[in-house]
């Protein structure tokens, strides 16, 4: 992308002023993406993002600053502004880079430019075919496609010289059904670290339906009960609430100001001993697996939680030096107009030892929650919220009914304790994370867990 | 700006025989200060730019955008664009016009602003920290703090002669600060924007956040049941903004709104008024035009309870057979949509402190949380975690905490009893001042 010689030009500038670290870090990234809404091509739209950032640390003084224009009198520019922040004791003189090259366990098969646009929108239209014919409730299916190839090099004050190119597929169905001015949807957003292989392996008609079921049964079930309950999250997107309750406050982002309820509670109990959890920015084509952080760290398998003691934060290079530890290749953005801050790649709830049968039949009253919908956590107080998608109330013993409306709320680390049974079976599921350092892909995960009282808030 | 880049866009059209094309061009220009511990924590200079065109080939529309400004990535976003019309099944209309500037002189830009040196912002932000740290000993930590200005030029031109373009900017701060008593953590923040940086007072954003936090310690759980709620009004904007989609005419169009086929009918108590005036004296969305270049206006959505409009670009209101109501939204790198200017819920008559003395009980909202995961825009159904005060007759009695709000935004637009007098706006331009809604949902 640029010369060797020009990145170590505007490295040395942004040092010029005694910096104690520098990094470039260039971007190029294609975008395109298709909208089926009414049964119609609505959009089509495709473009490139284009850019640059700086960044200096004069000791744990972060600075950053980014462009669009990449000549070389703009960059310098943006790096002397960087370099005039403050002025500091560093001292590197030369900076040679040397090029390293991670070999990206994320196998392409398929460029997606190499499939017609009509194969795309024919896959669309059976996606929408097959969840319009599940019911007549059904009112409106909207599709969103999404395809992004996102080059980045990234160089640094310690010599790196390193890039990466990231190709994600993603489908996005939402279903709408209506009955008596009552609307409810359904919705599935299967992605991957992949061409378009990813979706020759999606059934498009099962996918449709999916979201269907979904939403019909959601608009005939009853409002959820409300009171405080034993819950039973399903697993795959279930393992939202660990990400929400638990994954942002094990962030250096939070950890390192002190305003994470984990803070200095590393090698502690923190959680019921039949919890261990990871994030894994290493399983092979996995939505929010990475093969070099954006820092340049190649990713890694980070194991937070093992048996209820926590082990490890996940770590970016300026959080790892303001809590003295090494980074686990967790420095992530969303494009070269953030800097990089700690993120969670893959997080989940491993498998444990529990049947499904056995966790739903020993509750009297309560609530299956077998999907989840998105959801937030109040950073410093860890107080969540997250809505439940497709709910069921359990009764005595058995799954009974659905239910609909119903909302999960919390603590973080309260609730880690009150998870009492896990189950065997683990799948992910693919999301959208927004954070300081923007909306980056992520998977959640988890086996159906159980937790012993909740507070429900429903519409009864 | 950027005549030459759009001349050259205008050229490429041409030899194509593109006889419709529309550019919209997004400059924008941000710096940031962090402050931790009354250190520089981080220092943020933003400078973008983005272009996105649209091209018009047998009533369909192909978009592409891009953030290289040579002639060859638009030679490539045009053919993009061209290829991408080809699959549009939309039955929209759509059409590049030139429209007629508004009479109104607005004042958006402040060229003082820019004078504002980085030493002040940063000596500003050390004294928002300073302020909220010493307030109380119970305040244990002040996580997030940020002082910023942003400048935005958005220029847009077409291919029958339209050229506009407008410059604005303001400057923001605010706080989060954490206050800790006897094993319980609770949450406090304030911020403010302005067109004038002394506005932005560091002492009454830190006092304030400090003050709101506090408030919270030493909470109650409250039993569920149904209560008269007050939405303070930062809380009722919220409210407001997670549902402000359901006035956009393309939801409505689209089946995606709770409000469709309701025009003209009664959806609200007499005392409701939601008006959306992108001409407003001080606004986040003050404009002179939309993203169609179409003018700015001011237009009731609802009267006096009365739904009287939705909110419309040009292909949207040519559907509807009506006029724009000049919300054409859309970034350089997305299609065009509608979205509100500054939307907002207009004064009451009753004074805010008022609307603690109607009911007996009352529960009062200060923080809600869950907005994007608690609400469904589309059945209007709402169910959210909050924390809040429980009032008994008139009194402040104890903060509550760990229930959520329930409920159904269509009918609590029918439930309010009384609106306060203290609107405020918020970082999405949409405001509202305390609203008493007659009974919700609480569970906790």
């Amino acid at each position: 992308m640029l010369k060797k010689s020009l990145l170590e030009k505007i490295l040395a500038k942004a040092l010029s002023n005694g910096a104690d670290f520098a990094e470039i870090f260039i971007e190029d990234t294609f975008n395109s993406s298709i909208q089926l809404l009414d049964s119609q091509i609505k959009k089509v739209i495709e473009g490139n993002e284009y850019g640059a950032g700086i960044r200096v640390f004069y000791g744990t003084k972060a600075i950053y600053a980014f462009t669009n224009e990449l000549s070389e009198k703009s960059l310098l520019s943006a790096a002397e502004a960087v370099s005039n922040a403050d002025i500091g004791k560093g001292n590197i003189k030369a900076i040679d880079l040397r090029k390293k090259d991670v070999l990206s366990p994320h196998k392409i098969e398929i460029p997606f430019d190499s499939i017609p646009k009509t194969d795309k929108i024919n896959f669309l239209r059976k996606i929408d075919n097959s969840a319009r014919s599940y019911s007549d409730l059904i009112s409106q299916v909207n599709i969103n496609y999404i395809e992004k190839e996102q080059k980045i090099h990234i160089a640094n004050s310690d010599g790196l010289i390193t890039g990466d190119t990231r190709t994600y597929a993603r489908v996005y169905v939402s279903s709408i059904a209506s009955k008596d001015n009552e609307m409810q949807t359904g919705s599935e957003g299967p992605g991957a670290h992949k061409g378009y292989e990813f979706f020759k392996s999606i059934n498009p008609e099962e996918l449709g339906e999916k979201t269907a079921k979904q939403a019909v049964t959601m608009v005939l079930a009853d409002y959820a009960p409300s009171g405080k309950f034993p819950v039973i999250i399903g697993n795959g997107f279930g393992g939202v609430i660990f990400h929400e309750a638990c994954g942002h406050s094990l962030e250096t982002t939070s950890v390192a100001k002190g305003a994470s309820v984990f803070a200095d509670k590393m090698g502690e109990q923190i959680a019921n001993k039949c919890i261990t959890a990871l994030d894994d920015g290493t399983i092979p084509n996995a939505w929010g697996s990475t093969t070099i952080d954006d820092e340049g760290e190649p990713t890694q398998k980070t194991i937070l939680i093992e048996n209820g003691v926590l082990k490890s934060f996940m770590i970016d290079r300026l959080g790892g030096m303001k809590i003295g530890m090494k980074s686990t290749g967790s420095g992530r953005r969303e494009s070269y107009k953030f800097a990089p801050t700690s993120r969670m790649r893959n997080t989940y709830i491993a498998p444990g030892k529990d049947e499904f049968d056995d966790m739903i039949s020993s509750i009297d009253f309560g609530i299956y929650a077998k999907k989840m919908g998105g959801g937030s956590v109040q950073p410093g107080t860890g107080d969540f919220n997250f809505a439940v998608a497709e709910g069921y109330l359990i009764e005595n013993g058995k799954i009974t009914k659905p239910v609909r409306g119903a909302t999960l709320i919390g603590n973080g680390a309260k609730i880690l304790n009150k998870i009492s049974m896990v189950g065997k079976d683990l799948t992910l599921a693919e999301g959208m994370c927004g954070s300081v350092s923007g909306t980056v892909p992520t998977c959640v995960g988890e086996p159906p867990i159980k937790v012993d009282e909740i507070v429900v808030g429903g519409r009864k | 700006m950027f005549e030459k880049e759009f001349e050259q866009i205008f050229n490429i059209a041409k030899k194509r025989n593109i006889k419709d094309i529309d550019i919209l061009l997004t400059k924008a220009n941000s710096f940031s200060v962090k402050i931790f511990k009354q250190e520089v924590e981080s220092f943020k200079y933003a400078d973008s730019i983005g272009l996105g065109v649209r091209v018009l080939i047998n009533n369909s529309v192909g978009y592409a955008y891009t953030e290289k400004l040579d002639k060859d990535a638009f030679e490539t976003i045009i053919n993009k664009a061209l290829e991408n019309a080809i699959y549009i099944e939309s039955d929209d209309v759509v059409e590049f016009k030139n429209y007629p500037e508004i009479e109104k002189k607005l004042h958006i830009y402040y060229p003082e602003l820019e004078k504002v040196t980085v030493k002040e912002k940063i000596n500003k932000a050390k004294l928002l920290e300073k302020t909220a740290r010493k307030f109380d000993k119970r305040i244990i930590n002040v996580p997030y703090l940020e002082i910023g200005d942003e400048k935005t030029t958005t220029k847009i031109a077409n291919s029958n002669g339209l050229q506009k373009e407008y410059t604005s900017n303001l400057t923001y701060g605010y706080t989060m600060c954490l206050a800790h008593e006897k094993e319980e953590t609770k949450s406090g923040m304030f911020y403010k924007f302005s067109h004038n940086f002394n506005q932005i007072d560091a002492e009454v954003i830190g006092n304030e956040s400090a003050k709101r936090a506090l408030d919270l310690l030493e909470a109650k759980e409250i039993k569920s049941g149904k209560y008269p709620i007050i939405f303070n009004n930062e809380m009722a904007a919220t409210l407001l903004t997670t549902f402000a989609g359901i006035f956009s005419a393309k939801s409505v169009q689209e089946g995606r709104s709770l409000l469709k086929g309701k025009l003209k009918t009664k959806i609200a108590k007499d005392i409701v008024s939601i008006i959306d005036d992108a001409l407003l004296d001080i606004g986040f969305s003050t404009r002179p035009f939309d993203d169609e270049g179409y003018p700015s206006q001011s237009t009731n959505l609802i009267s006096e309870g009365n739904l009287q409009s939705y909110l419309h670009n040009s292909i949207t209101a040519k559907k509807d057979k009506t006029k724009s109501t000049g919300n054409a939204s859309r970034s350089y790198k997305g299609t065009m949509e509608v979205s509100p200017s500054n939307l907002f819920i207009p004064n009451g008559t009753t004074r805010a402190d008022d609307l603690y003395n109607v009911f007996p009980n009352s529960i009062e909202i200060v923080q809600l949380s869950g907005m994007h995961s608690g609400c469904n825009p589309i059945s209007g159904d709402f169910s959210m975690g909050a924390q809040g005060f429980f009032w008994e007759n008139g009194q402040r009695k104890y903060p509550i905490h760990n229930f959520t709000v329930s409920g159904n935004f269509l009918q609590l637009l029918k439930d309010v009893v009384t609106i306060g007098d203290n609107l405020k706006f918020n970082f999405s331009s949409i405001g509202a001042p305390s609203i008493l809604v007659e009974k919700l949902n609480i569970s906790g």
